[in-house]
């Protein structure tokens, strides 16, 4: 059996957030609601600083404390080591939200793409209404709807349950890379299989000196990262007092 | 006429409380002060109060049956119906947190005992069918021992469970603590303790019922009770303070830092703990009605304070990619529907107890 992971290249990394936009277009994910993300941080003081950005997502812990924690098991773990979720289990306790350290499941608070949803016209007869503009491209809520998502889950999640990245598992289970690792321009994002000694993942965590996030809450994250950007350089010294 | 005021009142806040389901089921969650940082807040916090202060009451039921403490019988009866009442005010308030409570059937189709959430669930299903069986043989002039023992254990799972429902969140430092486990279950016996005090008395002065002699040294050795407890809670609070606060380095307390300046948990200091404990620790106050009525409303205030501000102080600072543009704090002011929520809840939980106290002789004692 498979053990997916991902490996994401920092040093690729050129933030494009090609990654953020074409997930979302692939699992027509509400506007407010992050499946893939960043962490963004800033190091030194000023005039040496220096900005940091981390692309994230759910990271599949193989010890995940959302599937610990969910009463109804709506929230479970896949036997290729995807986080899964299954929104009609889903009571909305938000208690997965609560347990994951990483805050990468989101709670829809109310509708989904609630722009589109929108009756309201800027102009009466002269501009047409997002909900009307979606009718005319026959999408389902949106007109860029993805119909491929709901071989596995529902299309669009429904108001009041929890929703988060699923490593693209309609896409994975047809042979398919995640949409993210897809569309990176940089090929910063490497998917495979940790049981695959051969699997590409497997040779860059053993190539380099991968990190995970959080890695000491025993959670076994299965995004790994190596390298870092820097072009910066500097002329060799030891300092001095 | 007074009863007609008080059931016009608790008829409105159920009016309020019935829009408010009506405008969360429709308008959505965002009716509550939500973001995807508070995800626990007011409701969450008063389904915990009420719930606790249910489990509280069911040790101070307990007392004759556990402790062989035979006087206390007099009071046993009202202590069941309290508890009945106040655990269906949680459950409104848990129902209205929950973003599909129709789904709830899948706790049966597709349990996860690994989850407290499961256990709560569980244990709290198990509860209600007890209360419920207890009150009616009481009701019915016949006391049951199995019950009694039955009732008092639960009472005991369910307080604990819910410390370990906030004691297992590695993710959140500041609720993640075995101290949960012990906190809760003291927690609710005082609030039990303030609420049987409360509600006995001012039942009694609204009824114009004579206080006996019997029950008024019954009332002054509750009152004892709760200002020792109160105390050596309020002992258990300051540590957690200076342990988890005070004097830890830990990022993960910065969060509970953050919280101690805040008026929750002022409040569950002074008001709920510190004056509570200081005037049922003084005799010439401890005997008194008003001393007793203050202290128990007092208290009760401030251990409801109290669990807003256990809630809080794991959610206010937002994790991993939840903190991306926010700022290291995120400030909580409750909504008017998350006061509606509270309001519905007490309001509900109010007139089951009003209607209890008309209609099913509370002052009788079992045989």
């Amino acid at each position: 059996m498979s053990r997916y992971a991902m490996v994401i290249d920092l040093q690729r990394c050129v933030g494009c957030s090609s990654c953020s936009i074409s997930c979302r277009n692939e699992n027509n994910v509400s506007e407010g609601i992050y499946w893939s993300h960043k962490i963004t941080e800033t190091s030194g003081t000023f005039p040496n600083v220096r900005f940091h950005y981390i692309p994230t997502l759910c990271n599949h812990c193989e010890d995940a404390p959302c599937v610990r924690g969910c009463p109804t098991r709506a929230m479970h773990k896949l036997d290729n080591g995807i986080t899964m979720h299954d929104p009609k289990k889903c009571i909305g306790c938000r208690y997965c939200m609560i347990n994951c350290p990483y805050g990468v499941i989101y709670f829809n608070w109310s509708d989904p793409h609630e722009f589109w949803r929108d009756k309201r016209t800027l102009m009466k007869g002269g501009s047409s209404s997002p909900a009307e503009e979606n009718r005319k491209v026959g999408g389902k809520v949106i007109p860029y709807y993805n119909p491929e998502r709901a071989e596995t889950l529902s299309g669009i999640r429904a108001k009041g349950i929890v929703e988060k990245c699923t490593f693209c598992d309609h896409r994975v289970k047809n042979g398919k890379l995640p949409r993210c690792v897809e569309a990176c321009p940089a090929d910063a994002r490497i998917f495979g299989d940790l049981d695959d000694p051969k699997s590409q993942v497997n040779k860059l965590i053993g190539k380099f000196r991968p990190f995970r996030l959080k890695e000491s809450l025993g959670t076994k994250p299965g995004v790994f990262y190596i390298r870092d950007f820097s072009s910066a350089s500097y002329p060799r010294t030891k300092g001095g007092i | 006429m007074k009863l007609q005021i008080w059931i016009g009142l608790l008829g409105l806040g159920i009016l309020l409380g019935l829009m408010t389901v009506y405008r969360v089921y429709t308008v959505g969650f965002v009716v509550y002060a939500k973001t995807d940082v508070l995800v626990w807040t007011l409701p969450l916090a008063t389904y915990i109060f009420f719930s606790l202060t249910s489990a509280g009451l069911a040790f101070v039921s307990s007392i004759p049956i556990i402790f062989g403490v035979k006087r206390y019988e007099a009071i046993e009866k009202r202590a069941i119906f309290l508890e009945l009442a106040v655990l269906i005010g949680s459950f409104v308030c848990l129902v209205l947190h929950l973003g599909s409570p129709l789904h709830v059937i899948y706790l049966l189709l597709s349990p996860n005992p690994a989850s407290p959430l499961w256990w709560l669930a569980t244990l709290y299903t198990i509860y209600l069918v007890i209360i419920v069986s207890a009150f009616w043989r009481i009701h019915t002039a016949r006391s049951s021992k199995i019950l009694g023992v039955l009732i008092f254990l639960i009472a005991i799972a369910t307080s604990t469970t819910l410390g370990w429902l906030m004691g297992m969140t590695d993710a959140r430092p500041t609720l993640n603590a075995s101290f949960f486990t012990m906190y809760f279950p003291l927690t609710a016996f005082i609030s039990g303790l303030a609420a049987m005090l409360l509600f006995s008395l001012v039942t009694a002065y609204f009824s114009n019922r004579e206080i006996t002699q019997e029950k008024n040294t019954l009332y002054n050795e509750l009152a004892r009770i709760l200002g020792i407890a109160a105390g050596l809670v309020l002992i258990l609070f300051l540590w957690r303070s200076i342990i988890g606060g005070i004097s830890s380095t830990a990022e993960g307390y910065l969060a509970f830092k953050n919280i101690i300046g805040s008026i929750p948990y002022n409040i569950e200091l002074w008001l709920g703990l510190f004056i509570p404990s200081l005037l049922m620790l003084v005799p010439s106050i401890r005997v008194t009605v008003w001393g007793k009525v203050t202290a128990g409303a007092l208290l009760l205030i401030g251990m409801f304070a109290g669990r807003l501000e256990f809630v809080l102080s794991g959610v206010v600072r937002p994790l991993g990619q939840m903190a991306e543009g926010r700022p290291e704090f995120i400030s909580y002011m409750p909504t008017i529907s998350e006061i509606l929520v509270v309001a519905f809840s007490l309001s509900i939980m109010l007139l089951i107890y009003t209607l209890g106290e008309r209609f099913l002789k509370l002052e009788e004692l079992p045989e």
